[in-house]
């Protein structure tokens, strides 16, 4: 079963084994610098760390170029629509009322950079830090647990309900459904498809919730974590460099 | 340790007009510590419903009605939900009840539930994945496991809670003979350690290992007696539909005038998925209409993906598929449809319509096919679903679920009928049915394409293909093939 969603790199690095809270932390602090730095140039230096550090930490080429791929269509419509948007400075083509302009295809490169760096940033937190890290995570800063169970069940079932759907269709088609005709046509023709799936989640829900209520969710016990999230020496020290490189950077921009 | 006495226990109706359904009668037995019982019932006679009232889940969490005394290690399960841990279950489909990231999370989280301190819940997850045979696959994904590896994960975790009694609905239901050997080793283990096991079957061959068995019929319940006993009154058993013994299967008639046309024709077929996954490396095989075909092979020959590409489902990498002598490229499955009836495995993931009545009318009514009503109501009596026409088909028992599979394709009555696996998890009511109807078809002249694990099934066809690692390695006479040296690797 594809599990899209999952884009954890197992590997045993240090920015692996960093507290998911410090990731969250840093994470924090790139968005506000990606935001913060006015210069296509800086984004791309910035993009350009990210991937350096991505492969340090044994992150294959083959997922970067996946989130790559993710980003295209994103990137490809800032490039075309932004420039027009955004006319400054000489123009190079004129095209009635829309104008190509040198200072607008910069803004599209610089808000094509900044998506992309926000992306890679996501990235680093969701390459190397596996799905129990980060709702334990979210957990330690505040957030119900029944949340997070929540969290993880629904990345747990989507590929689930993808699945079904898949079963279903194929079900449907062995006993002679067949797509066709317009758009129209078509969207009601999976309306028995759907239907079927929303039943199918449905099921699948009432299972799960006898699988947690046997497993012992409603108990008054208080519950207890196996392998607890720890601050350790290099979490702290990662915290207080990226802390101090922040506040640099403000300052330097703004003194 | 359990004490179940005078239990009743009623469904709340399953819609507006309809009546509550009695799941279990008068049930009463005893069970002491470290003994094991097993619930012996044809699908659909309450099996799991015990297990969910047993284990404080019903009517806690599915409604209905109960009455009588059951009581877990002097707790009054009835009156309150058992302390967490204290009863251990095992649900017929593992799969839902798998929910965490890694094998080794999904033993920690009810030991976490437990209130376990963290120091010690390590070296419990340690020992629970040793006994279940899982520390290779520790750190992986529960979804990527095969079918018996879910069962000893799903085992694995609630035994880690060391509950007072384990109830395992149907642990041999859905699998492969691989997967069914894997788990009864487990439970072999678990009954030799003393655990307190009850656990419940729909066919009598899985009981060997408990002493005691009970037999269940309509939510009515025997005295548990011992298994050998039991075992001995086969007309019994057969009455209580847990066995169909072969000495009373039809004979597989052939059709008058055998045909030399082909009906299903591959030429060089390969095959390999998305991933990359060769499944299928250049098949031949032509058979002619009317032929009763058996394939067999190991799990991962590539059975189920040379089915799938009778109706289209999958399209060769390579290769071509002919169904009634006209190349099967281009034709969408749905009009494949008209000639291959296909029957797929697990039967609960395909029914999508809100009454039984409408999910065999489904594909009369997509091929626009004659006389609706007649096809229909002729399928469900044949299958004997007609009292359950109106029901939605997903609250019906795992057996009768296969029967509504069943009739939705007699309604189409193809010429080709394509069976993944169609014997799994079937009580030995299901079996005397499905058997019947293939009886009937084959004397009726149609193909029958079956993909089975069951060498007795096998044994009755014209003809056995053997496959293994994408490739035919034996295809004959039954007892050319099933006696050959290939058949050692089945």
């Amino acid at each position: 079963m594809s599990v899209a969603l999952d884009f954890y790199v197992p590997r045993d690095t240090w920015l692996h084994r960093l507290d998911p809270r410090v990731k969250l932390w840093e994470m924090l602090l790139g968005f506000v610098t990606a935001f913060l730095l006015p210069y296509w140039w800086a984004q791309g230096a910035f993009l350009l760390g990210l991937h350096l550090l991505l492969l340090y930490s044994h992150i294959p080429w083959s997922a970067l170029r996946r989130l790559w791929r993710q980003m295209a269509w994103l990137v490809g419509l800032i490039l075309v629509l932004q420039p027009f948007f955004a006319p400054a400075g000489a123009v190079l083509v004129a095209l009635g009322p829309l104008r190509l302009t040198v200072g607008g295809l910069i803004e599209a490169v610089l808000l094509a950079a900044r998506a992309l760096v926000i992306a890679f940033i996501i990235g680093v937190l969701l390459f190397t830090t596996d799905q129990r890290a980060l709702v334990q995570a979210f957990v330690r800063l505040g957030m119900p647990y029944s949340w997070g169970l929540t969290f993880s069940l629904t990345l747990r079932f989507l590929p689930a309900i993808q699945q079904l759907f898949v079963t279903v269709r194929e079900a449907q088609a062995a006993r002679g459904w067949v797509v066709e005709g317009n758009l129209f046509r078509r969207l009601r023709d999976y309306l028995p498809v759907l239907v079927a799936v929303i039943i199918g989640t449905l099921r699948m829900s009432d299972r799960l919730t006898l699988a947690l209520a046997a497993r012992g969710l409603a108990s008054t016990a208080p519950r207890t974590v196996w392998r607890d999230l720890r601050m350790r020496p290099p979490d702290w020290i990662t915290f207080i460099v990226s802390a101090l490189a922040f506040g640099l950077l403000l300052w330097v921009r703004w003194r | 340790m359990l004490a179940v006495e005078h239990l009743d226990f009623a469904y709340p109706p399953p819609g507006a007009g309809l009546p509550a359904t009695a799941a279990l009668r008068d049930v009463s037995f005893h069970l002491e510590h470290g003994e094991t019982l097993a619930v012996m019932g044809a699908s659909g006679s309450g099996k799991s419903t015990l297990c969910h009232v047993l284990a404080g889940l019903a009517p806690r969490y599915t409604g209905g009605h109960v009455a009588g005394v059951v009581r877990v290690a002097g707790h009054d399960v009835l009156a309150t939900m058992p302390p967490t841990g204290a009863v251990g279950l095992l649900f017929q489909d593992a799969a839902t009840q798998l929910f965490n990231p890694t094998v080794e999370d999904e033993v920690a989280w009810g030991l976490e539930a437990l209130g376990t301190p963290p120091q010690h819940i390590g070296a419990q997850v340690e020992e629970a994945l040793a006994r279940f045979g899982l520390l290779p696959v520790r750190a992986g994904s529960p979804w990527t496991l095969s079918g018996g590896q879910q069962k000893r994960l799903a085992l694995a975790a609630v035994w880690a809670m060391h509950p007072h009694v384990l109830l395992l609905d149907e642990p041999l239901g859905g699998l492969d003979p691989q997967g069914c050997d894997e788990v009864l080793a487990a439970l072999a283990t678990l009954h030799h350690s003393g655990t307190t096991l009850l656990l419940t079957t729909a066919r009598a061959p899985a009981v060997a290992l408990a002493p005691l068995t009970l037999l269940l019929t309509d939510g009515m319940a025997t005295s548990p007696a011992s298994t050998a006993e039991v075992l001995q009154d086969e007309a019994r058993l057969v009455k209580a539909g847990v066995l169909y013994p072969s000495a009373l299967w039809p004979t597989f008639e052939a059709p008058p005038g055998p045909s030399s046309e082909s009906a299903v024709a591959v030429q060089d077929l390969h095959f390999a998925y998305t991933d990359g996954h060769a499944a299928l490396h250049g098949v031949n095989l032509d058979i002619p209409q009317g032929q009763f075909v058996a394939v067999i092979g190991p799990n991962g020959a590539g059975k189920s993906t040379l089915l799938r590409h009778f109706n289209g489902l999958l399209r060769p990498t390579r290769g071509a598929v002919y169904i009634q002598g006209q190349d099967a490229a281009g034709r969408p499955t749905g009009d494949l449809a008209r000639e291959v009836g296909f029957l797929f495995q697990r039967p609960e993931q395909q029914l999508f319509a809100a009454t039984v009545r409408e999910e065999v009318a489904f594909g009369v009514r997509r091929l626009h096919l004659a006389d609706v009503e007649g096809r229909v109501e002729r399928a469900l009596a044949r299958f004997e679903l007609t009292a359950h026409a109106e029901m939605p088909p997903s609250i019906l028992s795992y057996g009768a679920q296969r029967a509504v599979t069943l009739a939705a394709l007699a309604a189409l009555d193809t010429p080709i009928l394509a069976l993944d696996e169609p014997t799994v998890g079937l009580d030995g009511c299901d079996w005397a049915r499905l058997l019947a109807w293939l009886a009937e078809r084959r004397a009726a002249g149609t193909t029958l394409i079956i993909v089975t694990h069951e060498m007795e099934l096998a044994a009755r066809a014209d003809r056995v293909v053997a496959l293994a690692e994408g490739r035919v390695v034996a295809d004959g006479a039954p007892d050319e093939v099933l006696s050959g040296p290939a058949e050692a690797t089945l």
